[in-house]
């Protein structure tokens, strides 16, 4: 089964906040998931975004997808650079 | 635990994947203020879209419908998210309002104010920023 990592939206009407999480392809909308490895919150000028690097890496070179808005906080935070670098050195 | 954080400033080169983000950021705001305008089966759709940030494949394939529908019904539910506001302008107020309370907060912070009515005042603000 397909390991996927995505936003999930939390927090109050019109105060948004996102955990990034990871969990299976298949696992119900209000499901549970595998792990917390960050957050983003979209409300603080500017947006705040925390990652758990060594978390994601470990996620990613076990095959884990990233969805395109997950991808997109990945790359800004230079983790998918970082995952490329590792890969080549295999 | 090493963690990574940093502030999103607008510029980079990825625009069209920054774009993912930001519509997601509007359109899960959009559905705030008028989720209960739109069809259950629009609703649905867009909760797994844009609040779990599912693909369209993996919709279509929990629904056993085409990528295709689920696209279509996505496409359809943003197009009356937005018409909704060009009409109501509910989340444009909002925001407007949010910037006047907190302006009015300031002034309040640094008026000569007794300390009695400055806490009264605050409360006010408080629950009007909750309404």
């Amino acid at each position: 089964m397909a390991v996927r990592i995505r936003l999930k939206r939390m927090g109050a009407h019109k105060a948004p906040f996102y955990r990034i999480v990871v969990s299976n392809s298949r696992s119900p909308r209000d499901g549970r998931f595998i792990e917390e490895i960050g957050f983003y919150n979209p409300v603080a000028e500017p947006a705040v975004v925390n990652i758990d690097e060594e978390k994601a890496l470990k996620w990613l070179q076990d095959g884990a997808q990233a969805s395109d808005t997950v991808r997109n906080l990945l790359s800004k935070a230079g983790v998918l650079k970082k995952f490329h670098e590792l890969k080549q050195q295999k | 635990m090493r963690c990574k954080v940093f502030f999103l400033d607008g510029g980079g080169a990825q625009v069209s994947q920054e774009n993912k983000l930001e519509k997601t950021n509007r359109i899960n705001l959009l559905f705030d203020f008028y989720e209960a305008l739109l069809t259950e089966k629009q609703q649905t759709f867009l909760r797994y879209y844009f609040l779990d940030d599912f693909s369209l494949g993996e919709i279509a394939s929990e629904f056993a419908i085409s990528r295709q529908a689920v696209y279509e019904h996505i496409k359809r539910a943003e197009e009356m998210l937005e018409a909704y506001e060009e009409k109501l302008g509910l989340l444009r107020k909002d925001e407007e309002r949010s910037e006047l309370l907190s302006r009015l907060q300031q002034v309040l912070e640094e008026s000569g104010m007794s300390q009695i009515h400055k806490e009264t005042a605050k409360q006010l603000l408080r629950q009007a920023e909750q309404l």
